[in-house]
């Protein structure tokens, strides 16, 4: 008969070998080949720090990776402007209407994301939808260009993808606020809004911390929706990353990158996770 | 008594939501639309309304063999996953498990990361290990991207079951192996079908990490994708419509079983 905690650790081996050869040993190849070097579309296996000091030296992607990550912030802060108060709105209903709400904020996020893009770059278009609209009020006076194939397209895009996951969080953050806390506020005499401002919006800030964080990370690797709805202008890591993988071909330095991706989208999920681990209620 | 602001909150949210599910409704009602007619020069022609487009989709042999391969990738993808999610759970529940925050975190992470990552770490591998990509490298991917969905439904129901449930059929004298059979299996059965619904309806969908490993294989996203590029025909939005309608359809299923009150009650 084996010890104890020889078969605790043989049962362990067992278990995690699956996890660990799908998920932990993939990430670990991409890092590990970023510390290589591709020379004439050959990889040079010899550790280096080439990529890495090439990203940092050289604006056109060490810029690119700013200009993403502020991006991502305009995304995460419109999406929790417009899902908080939708959100908000959805916890007021009362009994199945409440549920029937909700679950149309979620089943968005289950309709195909081409066929999402694809709507929307038609309706900003030079024929689109909003067009007709400000032409027929007369706000324009010609079709114009300025709704697609900028960043503001991009930004506008993401939000409207991604808005179901800052809405869902939000919700349940609020749903686990007990109702006696409210009563007991407006039973001490606090208006509708002191009891918002000092115990809705703190109780339900953990919620809303980890909703804009899942948007956030989310948001920086997309490289599709830069490149349908931005254009030229539309750069953004992502695309940058995925270009290494195509004509590039230099899957060292788009391994850095996205190494530099993960960390920070790593970074982001840890703090999602703690700021759960934070709700009070 | 409701104040005034209250009052004014309310409409000024609810319009904002309404503008919203317009919003992300619309692609749903303008697929529907133009598989049904035709547009020029943004007017509607209702004369050429038919649905046609929705017969001559099933004589396209590009389209075919997408749904065909969407269907085995995400069949598989979806029973490998529900396995695995059983598995791990039952392990990071037993007492003598070791790592189980960092197992849990290996678990959630291809769901959580940028999908860029999950797939070009998938075809990083591949290439290193002399894989050719193609339906196989679709499965592994959409296997670790989907396992995060079922662990977290089948965990959450293995946590809900009460302790006396397994207390009482060891003291009956049931086996480790007999109360697994009898007593476990049969209480996560339905938190497996509600994950591997989930499941279903995100493989169905999946693009970004298949974008990377699919090597010359198509799944029905890159197939569509394929087609929008070339422009826009009633045939590719009546796709588009049936498409749409899975996943939905398969939401809603999910969204049935998981509600409050149902069968699978507070998850």
């Amino acid at each position: 008969m084996l010890p104890r905690l020889t078969v605790r650790w043989l049962i362990f081996l067992l278990i995690a070998s699956v996890p660990v050869a799908f998920i932990v040993a993939p990430i670990g190849s991409f890092l590990l080949i970023s510390f290589f070097r591709a020379d004439k579309h050959e990889i040079i296996r010899e550790l280096t720090l080439f990529n890495y000091v090439n990203f940092f030296g050289n604006w056109t992607y060490s810029g690119t990776y700013l200009g993403t990550i502020l991006l991502c912030l305009e995304v995460v802060a419109v999406s929790v402007l417009v899902g908080y108060p939708i959100a908000w709105f959805i916890w007021q209903q009362n009994g199945s209407r409440r549920y029937l709400m909700l679950l149309l904020a979620v089943v968005p996020l289950f309709m195909s994301y081409i066929v999402k893009l694809y709507t929307l770059r038609s309706m900003f278009g030079l024929n689109g939808l909003v067009n007709q609209l400000l032409l027929s009020l007369g706000i324009l006076e010609k079709p114009s260009q300025l709704f697609l194939f900028n960043q503001r397209a991009v930004l506008v895009t993401m939000v409207v993808i991604y808005l179901p996951f800052v809405i869902l969080p939000i919700f349940l953050a609020l749903e686990r606020i007990p109702r006696s806390l409210l009563h007991a506020s407006i039973d001490l005499g606090a208006g509708a809004w002191d009891t918002f401002r000092r115990i809705v919006l703190p109780l339900s800030f953990p919620g809303t911390v980890a909703g804009a964080l899942f948007v956030f990370v989310l948001a920086l690797g997309d490289f599709i929706t830069p490149q349908m709805v931005g254009g030229t202008t539309g750069f953004t890591i992502g695309r940058v990353i995925f270009s290494q993988f195509g004509l590039a071909f230099d899957w060292p330095f788009g391994a850095a990158m996205a190494a530099i991706l993960f960390l920070t989208a790593l970074a982001g999920i840890l703090m999602a996770g703690f700021a759960m681990s934070r709700q009070k209620v | 008594m409701r104040s005034n602001g209250e009052k004014f909150a309310k409409i000024v949210t609810g319009t904002i939501t309404a503008i919203v599910f317009a919003v992300l409704y619309a692609p749903l009602f303008i697929s529907v639309l133009f598989s049904l007619v035709e547009i020029r020069r943004g007017k509607i022609l209702w004369e050429t309304f038919s649905f046609g487009p929705y017969f001559t989709l099933w004589s396209n042999p590009s389209v075919l063999s997408a749904l065909s391969n969407t269907a085995v990738v995400a069949l598989t993808a979806v029973a490998v996953a529900s396995v695995l999610a059983v598995v791990l759970a039952l392990y990071t529940e037993w007492e003598g498990a070791i790592g189980r925050r960092a197992l849990e975190l290996v678990i959630y992470l291809p769901f959580l990361l940028p999908p860029i990552v999950t797939g070009l770490a998938l075809l990083v591998t591949s290439a290193e290990l002399g894989i050719n990509r193609g339906i196989t490298t679709i499965i592994v991917g959409h296997t670790v991207f989907v396992l995060a969905v079922s662990y977290r439904l089948v965990l959450t129901r293995l946590q809900s079951l009460p302790r006396s449930l397994i207390e009482a059929s060891f003291d009956l004298g049931a086996s480790r192996l007999q109360t697994l059979r009898y007593v476990l299996l049969p209480h996560l059965a339905s938190a497996v079908v509600t994950g591997a619904v989930l499941a279903l309806a995100l493989s169905f969908d999946e693009t970004l990490i298949s974008t990377f490993v699919a090597g010359d294989q198509m799944t029905l996203p890159l197939r569509l994708w394929a087609m929008m590029r070339v422009g826009f025909t009633p045939e590719i939005n009546a796709l588009v419509t049936l498409v749409l309608l899975v996943t939905i359809i398969l939401a809603l299923v999910t969204a049935w079983r998981l509600k409050p009150g149902g069968e699978l009650g507070e998850e």
